[in-house]
Order: C-alpha cells, then sequence, then structure tokens
C-alpha cells in the first residue's frame, strides 16, 4: 500500500464503529483522500500503537488525549473534535427523597459513578468535588466499571447510575450532560425521582490525536476533507449522526486544563 | 446576553423541565424560526438553563443567555440554528371546499397542486409536508409530473373509491342453475380465461407503483383500486366458473401475449399497451359476454367488471393523451413497442382456440349447429367491433387514422 494513505486508529466500542468508519473511508474516498482504518478493543493499545507509529491519526477519548499529550511532552498534533465534545459538564444527580440539599450532604451517602476511565461519570465529577471540598472519603461510591478500556464511551456505566438512581441502590449520581439531556428528552428519566444537585464546570472531550512527525501534507488533507462533511447532505449525515456530532471543530487545548490537574493530583483512577 | 437578541415569540415553560416535557413547548416554537430568529422561553424550574444549553449545544442552536425578569422567574433566549430546517413553505389553512359534507381527493389535489418535478430525497413526505433535509435518497423512476400523473388522475381516484363492490354479496349467486353441459364448458372456459388475463392486469401495474414519487400520489392511489379492481374480477370469474362447472385450459399463446405484456418496463409503455389496447378491448369483450350471458349473475358480474375496466381505459387514455401532448418522441416509441410486442408474437396465429370455441358457443347457447352457425358469426362481429373500437381509442388518445388502423391490426390476438 502506498505510503500517502491516511490510517486512523479507533476504538470498537460498539458494532457501528464498523459502520462509522467504512462510512468514513468512503466519505474520504469521494474527496479524494486515501484513507484507512485499524479498530482497537482499548484506549491504551490504541495509544501504544499511536506512540509507535503503528498508525498516523488516533481518535481518542480526552483521557487518551491527554495521556497521548504527556508522552509526546506536549509535542503531539491535535487536529479536530466534534462540535459535541465541546463545553460538557457533569451532572451531579440526588434523588429528591435523599434529602442531600448541598455538596457536603454527599458525605454518609452512596453516590453511583461510572466506569474507573470514564472522564464525564467518575474521573472529572470526582475531581470537581474534591475541589469543592467534598471529604470522598466519607462518600460510599458505587462504582460500575463496565467497559474498561473504552473510557466510557459506550455510556452504559452511565446508564447504569442513573438505573441506580432510580431504583435508590444510590441517593446520589455523576453522570454527563449529553446523557442527562438525551435521556430526559427520551422520557426515560424520572422527574419525580430524580434532580440535579450540582453541575461541575465544563470541560472538552474527544480529539484526533497524532504523533509530531505526521507529515504536514498528510494532517492538511485529512482535516480538509473532514472538516468538510455536511449534516445537511444526506450521504454525511448518517454517519455523523452516528458518530453523535452536527459539524466537526478545530481543536482547541483549554478544556483539557482540569484534567491534566485531576490526574497529575490523584492518577488515572479512584 | 446580547442585547441586540429580541425575541419573536415567548412560550410559557413554567415549571417544567427537560424530563417533564419542556421540549415539546420550545421545538413546536423554534419550528416556526427562520434560522437565526430567537424564541424566549419563559420559566420557573431551577434545571432549565444549564438543561437548555445543553440541549442547544447538542442540537447546534444558541442560548443566548437567561435572565431572571421577576422573583423566580426567568427569561432564556434561544436563537435557532442553521441545522436540520425543512424546506419549502409551511401549510397553513386551505379551505377545503365540502360538497354536501364531502370532501374528494379532486378538491384536495386542486388545493394542493402536483409539482412539476419531484426530489427524490423527500423520500415517504406527502406532498405539502416540509421534508427535513439529509434523508436518503429514495429510487423513485417516475419523478416528473407531465409523465406520471394526468390532470384527472384525483377525479378518476375518487370514482373509482366510490364504485367498489363485493363478489361476495353483490352477486345473486342463488340465482344460477346447471347449464347444458356444452355451455357449462364454454362459460368455465372463458372465465378461466377472463381471470387469467385480469391477473396479469394486477400484477403489470403493480410494478410500478414503488416507483412513483408520492408528490403524484393520486396515482398510486388511483392504481391501487386498479389492483383492487382486479383481484375482485378474479375473485368472481373463478367463483362463476365453479359455481356448478370448473375452470378450462389456460392456452400457451394466452401466455407468451401476457408475459409480453408482465416484462414492460416503462410505465407509459405499460398503460398504452395494458390499459388503452389491452382493457379496451376487453370493454368489447365483456359487453360481448354480457350480451350472451346464460343467466342474471353472469350478465350482472360481466356488467360490473366493465364498468370497473372502463375507469381503467379511462385512466389509460387519459395519461398516454397528457404524455403525448408533453413529449413528441412518445409516438414513435408506444408505436415500436406494440411493433416489438406484435414481433415477440408474430407466429401465434389468431385468438386462442379454446377461446374462439368457447365464444362461439356461448353466443350460440348450445352446441347444435344452425346454433352454432350463429354463434361463429356473433364472433366474427366480435373481432370487428374490437378493431373499430381499438382506432376509435387510438385517435382519441392522439394518434393518426392511419397509425390507429395499423396498430389496432398489430394487437396481440389474446386481446390482452
Amino acid at each position: 500500500m502506498s505510503d500517502d494513505t491516511i490510517l486512523v486508529g479507533a476504538v470498537a466500542y460498539d458494532p457501528k464503529v464498523v459502520t462509522i468508519w467504512e462510512g468514513i473511508r468512503a466519505y474520504f474516498q469521494d474527496q479524494g483522500v486515501r484513507m484507512d482504518f485499524a479498530l482497537y478493543s482499548n484506549y491504551e493499545r490504541q495509544v501504544e500503537s499511536l506512540l509507535r507509529g503503528h498508525i498516523d491519526i488516533a481518535w481518542n477519548t480526552p483521557l487518551a488525549h491527554v495521556l497521548v499529550q504527556q508522552r509526546t511532552s506536549n509535542q503531539s498534533l491535535s487536529l479536530g473534535m466534534r462540535d459535541s465534545d465541546q463545553d460538557f459538564r457533569s451532572k451531579i444527580l440526588v434523588r429528591r427523597d435523599a434529602g442531600i440539599k448541598s455538596l457536603s450532604d454527599l458525605e454518609g451517602k452512596t453516590l453511583a459513578v461510572g466506569s474507573r476511565d470514564s472522564t464525564q461519570a467518575r474521573i472529572l465529577p470526582l475531581h470537581f468535588l474534591r475541589q469543592e471540598s467534598v471529604d470522598l472519603d466519607k462518600v460510599n461510591l458505587l462504582a460500575f466499571d463496565t467497559d474498561v478500556g473504552k473510557h466510557g464511551d459506550t455510556g452504559t456505566s452511565e446508564i447504569d447510575v442513573l438505573s441506580a438512581l432510580h431504583d435508590g441502590r444510590a441517593q446520589a449520581g455523576a453522570v454527563g450532560d449529553l446523557i442527562w439531556v438525551l435521556e430526559q428528552s427520551a422520557g426515560r428519566i424520572d422527574a419525580n425521582v430524580i434532580e440535579v444537585l450540582w453541575t461541575t464546570p465544563p470541560f472538552d472531550h474527544c480529539m484526533f490525536d497524532a504523533l509530531p512527525s505526521l507529515a504536514a501534507e498528510k494532517a492538511e488533507r485529512f482535516k480538509k476533507a473532514l472538516f468538510a462533511m455536511d449534516w445537511n447532505d444526506p450521504r454525511h449525515r448518517h454517519i455523523l449522526e452516528l458518530e453523535g456530532l452536527k459539524q466537526w471543530m478545530p481543536p482547541r487545548e483549554e478544556g483539557y486544563e482540569t484534567l491534566r490537574d485531576a490526574l497529575r493530583q490523584h492518577g488515572a483512577a479512584r | 446576553m446580547s442585547s441586540a437578541s429580541v425575541a419573536s415569540i415567548a412560550v410559557e415553560g413554567g415549571d417544567l423541565s427537560l424530563g417533564e416535557g419542556l421540549l415539546a413547548i420550545i421545538r413546536p416554537a423554534l419550528d416556526l424560526m427562520e434560522p437565526g430568529g430567537v424564541i424566549a422561553v419563559l420559566s420557573c424550574s431551577r434545571q432549565t438553563e444549564e438543561d437548555l444549553s445543553t440541549w442547544c449545544r447538542i442540537e447546534r442552536h444558541e442560548f443566548l443567555g437567561c435572565e431572571e425578569i421577576s422573583e423566580g422567574k426567568f427569561r432564556h433566549l434561544i436563537r435557532r440554528g442553521s441545522l436540520s430546517v425543512p424546506k419549502g413553505e409551511r401549510e397553513t389553512a386551505l379551505n377545503l371546499p365540502l360538497r354536501d359534507g364531502m370532501l374528494t381527493a379532486a378538491d384536495v389535489l386542486a388545493a394542493v397542486p402536483m409539482p412539476e418535478r419531484a426530489d427524490p430525497a423527500t423520500g415517504f413526505a406527502p406532498r405539502g409536508a416540509r421534508a427535513e433535509p439529509g434523508g436518503p435518497s429514495f429510487p423513485y423512476t417516475l419523478t416528473e409530473r407531465d409523465t406520471v400523473a394526468p390532470p384527472q388522475i384525483a377525479e378518476l381516484y375518487d370514482q373509482a373509491v366510490g364504485a367498489q363492490w363485493d363478489a361476495t354479496r353483490d352477486i345473486a349467486w342463488d340465482k344460477i342453475r346447471p347449464l347444458p353441459a356444452a355451455l357449462e364448458t364454454a362459460l368455465g372456459q372463458m372465465m378461466t380465461f377472463l381471470a387469467e388475463n385480469e391477473l396479469s392486469a394486477l400484477y403489470l401495474p403493480s410494478k410500478f407503483i414503488s416507483q412513483i414519487h408520492p408528490a403524484y400520489a393520486e396515482v398510486a392511489m388511483f392504481l391501487a383500486t386498479q389492483l383492487a379492481d382486479e383481484a375482485r374480477h378474479i375473485d368472481v370469474f373463478l367463483k362463476r366458473a365453479r359455481v356448478k362447472g370448473g375452470l378450462g385450459i389456460s392456452s400457451a399463446t394466452s401466455s407468451r401475449s401476457l408475459l409480453s405484456l408482465l416484462v414492460l418496463t416503462d410505465f407509459t409503455e405499460a398503460a398504452f399497451l395494458l390499459s388503452v389496447l389491452g382493457e379496451g378491448t376487453f370493454l368489447d369483450l365483456l359487453k360481448f359476454i354480457e350480451r350472451h350471458a346464460p343467466d342474471e349473475p353472469t350478465f350482472d358480474l360481466a356488467r360490473r367488471a366493465r364498468a370497473d375496466e372502463t375507469r381503467h381505459v379511462h385512466f389509460g387514455l387519459a395519461h398516454v393523451r397528457h404524455a403525448l401532448a408533453h413529449d413528441d418522441s412518445l409516438y414513435s416509441r408506444l408505436e415500436s413497442s406494440v411493433r416489438r410486442r406484435a414481433a415477440t408474437l408474430h407466429n401465434v396465429g389468431g385468438v386462442p382456440s379454446a377461446i374462439q370455441d368457447a365464444l362461439t358457443i356461448l353466443a350460440a347457447r348450445g352446441s347444435d349447429p344452425p346454433s352454432v352457425r350463429r354463434g361463429h358469426e356473433s364472433f366474427r362481429e366480435l373481432l370487428h367491433t374490437m378493431h373499430e373500437n381499438r382506432v376509435k381509442r387510438l385517435e382519441s388518445a392522439g394518434f393518426t387514422r392511419e397509425q390507429a388502423e395499423t396498430l389496432s391490426r398489430l394487437h396481440t390476438p389474446n386481446f390482452m
């Protein structure tokens, strides 16, 4: 295979990932850009492969993105993200009957959280709670460590958190605002039972990462094709819907600062 | 919040949260806006601001901010984004006319006319609905009004719906008595032939329904009545044969003729060969059966079937006439399709012999030689009448007398 093919890594967190990347590959070909993809079962392996130069670009979770930056001494290239990756927040939800009126009331209660590598349902909500002076040693954590390695992509652990709240196994829970709003608009949240106690500050989510050695011309071809996808074009719409975005956006770094802090202070998981 | 943002409309959200149905108030309000238009959402729910902001991020609307307008009462401003905006004008009250309390498809069509061309990406969106962009393209091939929809299509549909009848209850089956053996056999043969031909008239139009763009749905709806008619005819003809007798034979000639219809791929050619030429010829055949019917139920079912077939012929004529008026090349295309079909049937000879005999015996009302002589004479007259009437129909479709004569003679000896 000739060298000008751009090889992108992605994690197969769901069968639809094959559909998404077959679609993106076909779209890139239509744009005259040779692209192929390699699927990994977990982000740790994908990050290693990127660092070893097996793939040109990796479609990374925020945790994987920050790890790549650490491992490359901040020399890695950020190529693009989804509109839906910007200004993510996490929600601390509580049962209305739990008597939790402030963050300090969480002490002594059960807080359901997602997988240990989920940025939005575990790492950052706990980090922000510490910053708000909640003593997590006094909070009983009910952790749903499902799909570890997928960095929370499947959303399974967030759905588990919501079930635990609905059925009373937990009095409080942490989920991303995307799931919170989507589950509400799908009619799957009982507003008589669950309410929002607190919303975290914003942070950013997934990112296309590359090594600094990626040829500038390859990076440009990739970005040009990526940013030309159009929500109103039926040929692109299906892929964008599956991947959960309406528009690809240029990268920005400030949205990962709190995650870097959290990893520096507490490591990858509690 | 931008002070320049002035909301065009305000909606009252009360204390509803997103999880309690608030979006059912917000989304229809946003739908009234052009992209860039701003709505105000009045709310006294504490959660609303953050959830609305997240929802706007997901939907690519712009959340302009929130201000407290009085104690515990907030105003959120949302600017409509440019994605997922349906195309076309919003349909408003059409003031459809009622006639004696009835609402006809023809009046609806007059109020919501068919577009000249239709976009396959609007899928199954009914004409008049605004289609959200980004939907898949559908495999419609009939996307131009003048090749698919004659102007009187909705009237034909209204008539067809009003004229449906029931092969189980509407025929006086109890009035059928046993016939002399020769006549019973001839009748069974005729009914077999009619049912076989009606099967082809059921199958052929059904091939085209899924090719018709829903902007011209009245055509598909009319064809659906045509299919229901054919189903009923098949039912009633087979029942008539079986009340006291049984079915006759299916000839290879009929089979070859009907296959040459079934393989047609062009809607206008099919309407021409099936409805104008085939079903047109069947009008004379059914009239013949009425005239020589051995009993009242047989007369009645042939008469009813002929009334239905007359509508199909009207549709075929209207369709072909309208298409001819918009496409000069169509004359020669239709002519060559008749010639092509005739070429595939060139050695089939005359009317299938079993049908010749059945028609003769039917007209003779028996098999004694003097009656058979009369019956045979009637059969020969039928062929002549069929030709004369085909020529008239072809002329009415827009062909010259000379073209009509030629095409009529090339028509299949199988009648359909």
